[in-house]
């Protein structure tokens, strides 16, 4: 390592980095070009750095494009500075002073990652780089051969080099390479033959196959939260999520902290699990007819998407040919400008050009004009029905909400009867069952229980409430932000098309404009 | 009998004139000219010469019908006399003729005799008339009735017991000449076995030979002699679409169209005025109007064109052909068949223009009907005595319809007044053929036309047949189809013509489907390529001119333009993908199209110029912005610049070169590929079937040995079977018993023959031998008396013969030695044979 303590370190700064873009910049006509113009570091697609003496990654945000580069020897002890480099496929940091992997978690596209001879320990921080096909950690502090097995999760690499690491002297170090990795083509430069991951598959089988099912273990269960999750989502989208079950019941009662306690007294208990059975029912009679009714919506939007991009396409299609005519005539149009030699004539014919170019434009826009007034009557419509749809899942939604406070109403009634009862017989002292104490304690006197049976039913409707509210906020908000996208994404369509228009007549005019200048000058 | 006939139809003979007066109508003027020609034709003599020649002048002809009509002629006088020349009575060997040909039996005379009394009736009730063809001279010169010339036979080939095949056939077959007088039935009636011999005839020729085929083959089939159009009496053909062209009306299916969606737009507003669509739609009309007309116009032009000026002779045209009736062979309808193009039509035609008579194998008829509207008037209704004169009575008449009372009560008195003759002759009907069966040789069958070759011209195309094995690249049938009626020259395997060659693009490693060729251009098209060109169209230039005369072998032509398309490579965005680029060579100059967002109308444009410059100082310009110009949709920062410009061009440039250097390679492959197929085509070998022994050399070979075999076998049978007896049983008194005695001398003289007969042959190869050793010993002392003058040729011939002789004395002592040791087992085996002899055994065994 003395190499780098005879010399400064240095500071990767603009000048630096100039001055290698210039150098690595292409040669000669094409290098006068590049000195002409100057290069964008944006535009550099490869940049070597070596032998530098740079300490500290720097200053390479603005190389947004760059796909190779190269820091070997020099004495960097962290990697950093890479985060916007994420077009990255070559990474070389050979013959540096790192410590530790990191830092890398924005290179999705890195194919190729060299940390040769560093002061790496562990193979850690690599989960970004999927595309990973050769990873070079020789020369390295890695001690523990089971650290190769986080490797696994690369299912594209193929190279490895792991020479010169304290794992390299275990006598097992190839064949638990091979046993473990057994995609892998070449290790420490070496091509690994079949004879070799047989033998190796064999000797560690039994641990390989118990570190398979694992894996399967953790993948299904992977699979199976990911398969939920998305479910969870379509109920979303259909605004219904939980209402397939016992969930809004339950959160009734979580917060309930009367409620609960009131459970206890006699009858109750069967009269809730009556209670529970009528709101479950309701509460999937809203949800299936959400479900359905999503269905019914998406199938509307679909229908209006595939209508809308067929007007589109066929206008466009419209379009394209008056264009592609008028290109066929504008060749023979210009090259008959070119070769007319009276003066006169050529002045016919340039009007005659321009008049043919107006006629063009006109009816671009005339085509592009009727296009959007048919959508936007067609939106209009789809709109209309959007809202009828959306307004008629609210409103049966809001009803069946209704049926679910008429069962807690008639529930808080039955209730409260039932407590009064046994405030009655309580002050009989007729009581002959115990109660908890902390129920008892409701039992002093009449509005005590009152108030806690009340408190229980607020609690109660406040829940459905909230969560009609909430369905119907977010569905109305759904409908809202839909037809706001419909509208913007047609306006800027329109704008875009009346953007492309006049700048292709721009351009077929400033031919003709340079020809008449060039004519002019003839 | 006739006479009674003539009488029952006299009534009609208003109508018979009518119909005479029609055609006279007709014939007026050229008839007169006719005859006159005739008269003169008749002064010289000459039999041959036809009658249009002289007209010239005579009547009132443009001066350019006149020249087609030269044309035409001449055309005619090229092949006409020729032929004919080739096919007179001189030409036919009629020695080897049976004498039923050179000779007339009483009944064929007797028949003759009724025929001549016919014809007298015929002619004096109605004088008008041509005469009746009835009785031609054969090939021996002998007068011979028409029916008994046609002579039924069914052909043992399968393939011609149908109509059409068996039409096509001798349409094929036999070569046609046409009559000698076209305006006259011919003089000479030649046997159909004349006609298969020399495979030639003219319709009478062709249709009597088809009539006797179709009636072998169970057909009601008729020989008729008419009139026909000009085309049907030359076999012209050039005005007909050739059948194999015609190809079936393919049916559109609609589509169906979906029924709209919720969500479609609605059409644009309609915001044109009425009126104006109105006016618009008047003005359209109008012009429509007027176009079709004009086309209309140009199509009686064009047709006027093709179809041939009117035929002066229309209507006088002699021909025969066949009527096929209804009701046999379950023909549902009755049809003609034209015998030389073996075409059917139908009776109806306009081809037809009348009919005179016809005739089948028993019975001759003569047409009573008007013929004014061609045939298409006409009733086949041959039991009809009105509209049919019949020849002879009740020999298998044809059915006649009776549907209509009238028709009853006019046949019973037809029938009352029939009454006696029928009586009188009813014993009498037609004669046996005199004709020979018709033989067609299994080779002759095969081999089809004369010289196995045939050509036929229709409307703008030409039909070439050979017989099987005939070319050696086994062509059987060519179509050639013209696009217009001018004469092409057909020239496919040139390089640098017109071609268009298809591949298998899935054999191909450059996924080339097409490619087409003109002389100035090369157009190919590709499919799954990895770099998803499409299309690439190359124009060439004039070949320059060689200034080394050394090198002459490739002069590829300047490439002029390259144009190449490129399907959407879905990797890159469509704005950076092109769709085509053009590279104009001669003005350095590229253009790139390339494909248009799904978002856009417009796709960006790019056009380079590729002129170097040099600026005011002498320096060289690298690039400068307006060696680029570019269009694009959405512009993008990096594309404006030079460095990218200058990139992108340098590429472009390696590019046209790797194109230029592929069409140059395609070219190559082309030459390649044409110098192959015709090595290809030169180096036919066709696979014979092994059933075909004539000519599968393996199995004609195998065949050959068998015969050889059994040849063999056959002799060795007649060998076994010879009687060793016979000559000495020959000796004794023939019819007598052997006596004990006799049968012992038989056995002696036997065995003592046989014994002699041993020594014989012993002292033979005993001569020999000697006679050989003599020759050599001699031989030798010579060359030991000459060894030392020899030349080594001498010496070498004398070896040779040494060894010979040597060989053949070795051989003449085998023989010997295997004599000597066999003659005694042959002699005891003779005896004991003779001792077992049947004829000697009983004397024998009494005797021993």
């Amino acid at each position: 390592m003395n190499r780098l303590y005879d010399m400064e370190p240095r500071v990767m700064d603009d000048e630096m980095l100039k001055l290698a873009v210039g150098e690595q910049g292409p040669r000669e006509e094409a290098g006068q070009l590049a000195k002409q113009e100057g290069i964008l570091f944006k535009d550099v697609l490869s940049l070597q750095l070596d032998f530098q003496n740079i300490l500290r990654i720097d200053n390479l945000w603005q190389f947004e494009s760059l796909q190779k580069l190269q820091l070997d020897n020099n004495i960097i002890e962290k990697i950093e500075g890479l985060e916007n480099l994420t077009h990255l496929v070559w990474l070389d940091l050979s013959f540096n002073n790192i410590e530790a992997i990191e830092g890398l978690d924005t290179l999705v596209n890195l194919e190729d990652l060299s940390l040769f001879n560093n002061r790496i320990s562990k193979i850690d921080s690599l989960d970004a780089l999927v595309k990973l096909q050769v990873l070079s950690l020789g020369n390295n502090h890695i001690g523990n051969l089971m650290n190769v097995i986080y490797l696994r999760r690369f299912k594209a690499l193929r190279t490895l080099s792991l020479s010169g690491n304290p794992v390299a002297e275990d006598e097992d170090y190839k064949m638990f390479i091979c046993a473990y990795l057994p995609d892998l083509v070449y290790l420490d430069f070496r091509r690994l033959d079949d004879h070799m991951k047989e033998l190796a598959e064999m000797k560690h089988q039994y641990s390989i196959d118990e570190l398979k099912h694992r894996e399967n273990l953790v993948q299904a269960r992977l699979e199976d939260e990911q398969a939920r999750r998305e479910e969870l989502e379509e109920h979303k989208a259909a605004f219904v999520e939980q209402l397939n079950g016992t969930f809004l019941f339950d959160s009734m009662y979580t917060e309930d902290v009367e409620g609960s306690k009131l459970s206890h007294l006699p009858g109750v208990g069967e009269l809730l699990e009556a209670y529970k059975d009528k709101f479950v029912i309701i509460c999937l009679n809203i949800f299936e007819y959400g479900l359905k009714q999503q269905e019914k919506r998406k199938a509307e939007l679909d229908n209006f998407m595939e209508c809308v991009q067929e007007a589109i396409q066929e206008n466009q299609e419209q379009g394209k040919l008056k264009i592609a005519k008028f290109e066929e005539k504008h060749l023979l149009s210009l090259n008959a400008i070119r070769e007319e030699s009276e003066l006169s004539n050529i002045e016919a014919k340039i009007v005659q050009y321009s008049e043919d170019i107006t006629e063009l434009f006109n009816v671009l826009m005339t085509l592009e004009m009727q296009l959007m007034e048919q959508l936007e009557e067609t939106i209009n419509m789809f709109e209309r029905n959007i809202i009828d749809l959306v307004g008629l899942f609210v409103e049966n939604v809001q009803s069946l909400m209704a049926q679910c406070r008429d069962l807690e109403n008639h529930h808080h009634e039955k209730l409260l009867e039932i407590a009064i009862n046994i405030l009655e017989k309580i002050v009989k002292g007729e009581m002959d069952e115990d109660l908890p104490d902390d129920v008892r304690s409701l039992f002093v006197d009449k509005d005590t229980i009152v108030n806690a049976v009340g408190a229980s039913h607020d609690i109660h409707l406040l829940k459905i409430d909230n969560r009609e509210d909430e369905l119907v906020t977010r569905v109305n908000s759904w409908c809202t932000h839909l037809l706001d996208k419909i509208h913007k994404d047609e306006i800027m369509r329109n704008r875009k098309r009346v953007k492309e228009i006049n700048q292709y007549i721009d351009h077929v005019q400033s031919e003709l404009d340079s020809l008449e200048c060039g004519d002019l000058l003839d | 009998m006739v006479q009674a006939v003539l009488k029952a139809t006299s009534s009609l003979d208003s109508q018979r004139h009518a119909r005479m007066e029609v055609l006279k109508e007709k014939v007026e003027e050229e008839e007169a000219a006719e005859r006159e020609e005739a008269a003169e034709r008749a002064e010289r003599g000459e039999k041959t010469k036809r009658p249009m020649e002289v007209r010239r002048g005579e009547t009132t002809m443009t001066q350019e019908m006149l020249r087609d009509l030269e044309r035409k002629l001449s055309e005619i006088e090229v092949s006409v006399p020729e032929k004919i020349l080739t096919f007179t009575k001189d030409t036919i060997d009629t020695s080897k003729l049976p004498l039923s040909y050179q000779s007339n039996t009483l009944k064929e005379e007797h028949l003759l005799q009724v025929a001549d009394n016919f014809s007298r009736q015929y002619s004096h009730l109605c004088p008008d008339r041509v005469p009746l063809f009835l009785h031609p001279l054969n090939e021996c010169e002998v007068p011979k009735f028409v029916s008994t010339t046609i002579r039924p036979t069914l052909m043992p080939y399968p393939e011609l017991y149908n109509w059409d095949t068996c039409a096509q056939f001798i349409s094929d077959f036999l070569s046609m000449v046409p009559l000698p007088d076209p305006l006259k039935p011919p003089l000479y009636l030649y046997s159909s076995t004349t006609v298969l011999k020399y495979q030639k005839g003219n319709c009478f020729d062709f249709s009597t030979l088809l009539c006797s085929m179709l009636i072998g083959a169970g057909y009601d089939a008729y020989c008729v002699n008419g009139y026909g159009s000009r085309d049907l009496c030359y076999m012209d053909l050039t005005r007909e679409v050739c059948p194999l062209t015609m190809k079936p009306k393919e049916t559109v299916k609609e589509e169906e169209k979906a029924p709209p969606k919720k969500y479609a737009i609605k059409p644009p507003r309609d915001l044109t005025s009425r009126f104006e669509q109105e006016q618009e739609m008047k003005r359209q009309e109008a012009i429509k109007a007027e176009e079709e007309n004009r086309r209309k116009q140009e199509e009686a032009r064009l047709l006027e064109q093709e179809n041939a000026k009117t035929d002066p002779l229309h209507g006088l045209r002699v021909h025969s052909w066949v009527l096929v009736l209804s009701g046999k062979r379950e023909v549902p309808e009755s049809f003609f068949i034209d015998p030389f193009t073996a075409r059917s039509y139908s009776t109806q035609d306009d081809h037809f223009l009348g009919i005179e008579s016809l005739w089948n194998h028993k019975n001759y008829w003569v047409n009573m009907q008007d013929c004014w509207n061609c045939c298409k008037e006409l009733v086949f209704d041959l039991g009809d005595p009105v509209r049919w004169e019949y020849l002879l009575l009740g020999t298998d008449k044809p059915f006649l319809s009776l549907t209509e009372e009238e028709d009853e009560g006019m046949n019973d008195d037809d029938d009352v007044e029939n009454l006696g003759k029928e009586d009188e002759d009813k014993s009498f009907d037609m004669p046996p053929s005199w004709v020979e069966q018709i033989e067609i040789s299994p080779e002759a069958f095969e081999t089809r036309c004369p010289n196995g070759k045939k050509v036929i011209q229709y409307k703008r195309a030409k039909l070439e047949k050979w017989a099987p094995y005939l070319n050696n690249n086994g062509l059987v049938c060519r179509l050639t189809t013209y696009e217009d009626l001018e004469l092409h020259s057909y020239k496919s395997m040139q390089p640098e013509m017109d071609r268009v060659m298809e591949f298998y693009e899935t054999a191909r490693v450059d996924g080339l489907i097409k490619r087409e060729e003109t002389p100035k251009t090369m157009t190919e098209y590709y499919h799954g390529r990895p770099d998803f060109l499409s299309y690439r169209h190359v124009n060439f230039g004039p070949r320059m001119k060689k200034l080394a005369l050394n090198s002459a072998e490739s002069n590829p032509r300047p490439m002029v333009k390259i144009t190449e398309r490129f399907f959407r490579n879905p990797a890159k965005p469509a704005d950076e993908d092109v769709a085509e680029r053009v590279f104009l060579i001669a003005e350095e100059r590229i253009q790139l199209r390339y494909h248009c967002r799904s978002d856009h109308i417009t796709a960006n444009k790019r056009e380079f110029l590729r002129r170097m410059e040099v600026d005011s100082k002498g320096n060289k310009i690298i690039m400068t912005p307006d060696m680029c110009i570019s269009f694009e949709v959405e512009p993008m920062e990096h594309t404006k610049k030079l460095l990218y410009q200058y990139e992108a061009m340098m590429k472009l440039k390696n590019e046209e070169k790797l194109s230029r250097h592929q069409a140059w390679e395609s070219e190559l492959e082309v030459l390649e590929i044409l110098k192959l197929r015709e090595e290809e085509e030169e180096a036919h070998t066709l696979t014979i079937s092994i059933y075909d022994t004539k000519r599968n050399e393996k199995s004609k070979e195998y065949r050959e040995a068998m015969e050889r075999v059994l040849h063999e076998e056959h002799l060795r049978q007649v060998e076994a079977q010879l009687d060793y007896l016979a000559p000495f049983l020959a000796q004794l008194p023939p019819g007598e018993k052997l006596t004990r005695w006799q049968a012992v001398r038989l056995k002696e003289e036997c065995l003592n023959d046989f014994k002699q007969r041993l020594i014989d042959k012993a002292n033979l190869i005993q001569a020999r031998f000697e006679k050989e050793t003599q020759e050599l010993q001699k031989k030798q002392q010579w060359y030991q008396e000459n060894q030392v003058t020899l030349t080594p040729e001498d010496e070498d011939l004398y070896l040779s013969y040494c060894s010979q002789a040597m060989f053949r004395i070795r051989i003449l002592e085998q023989r010997l030695s295997r004599h000597k040791e066999l003659a005694p087992l042959k002699y005891l085996a003779l005896e004991e044979k003779l001792y077992k002899d049947p004829r000697l055994v009983e004397l024998l065994k009494v005797f021993v």
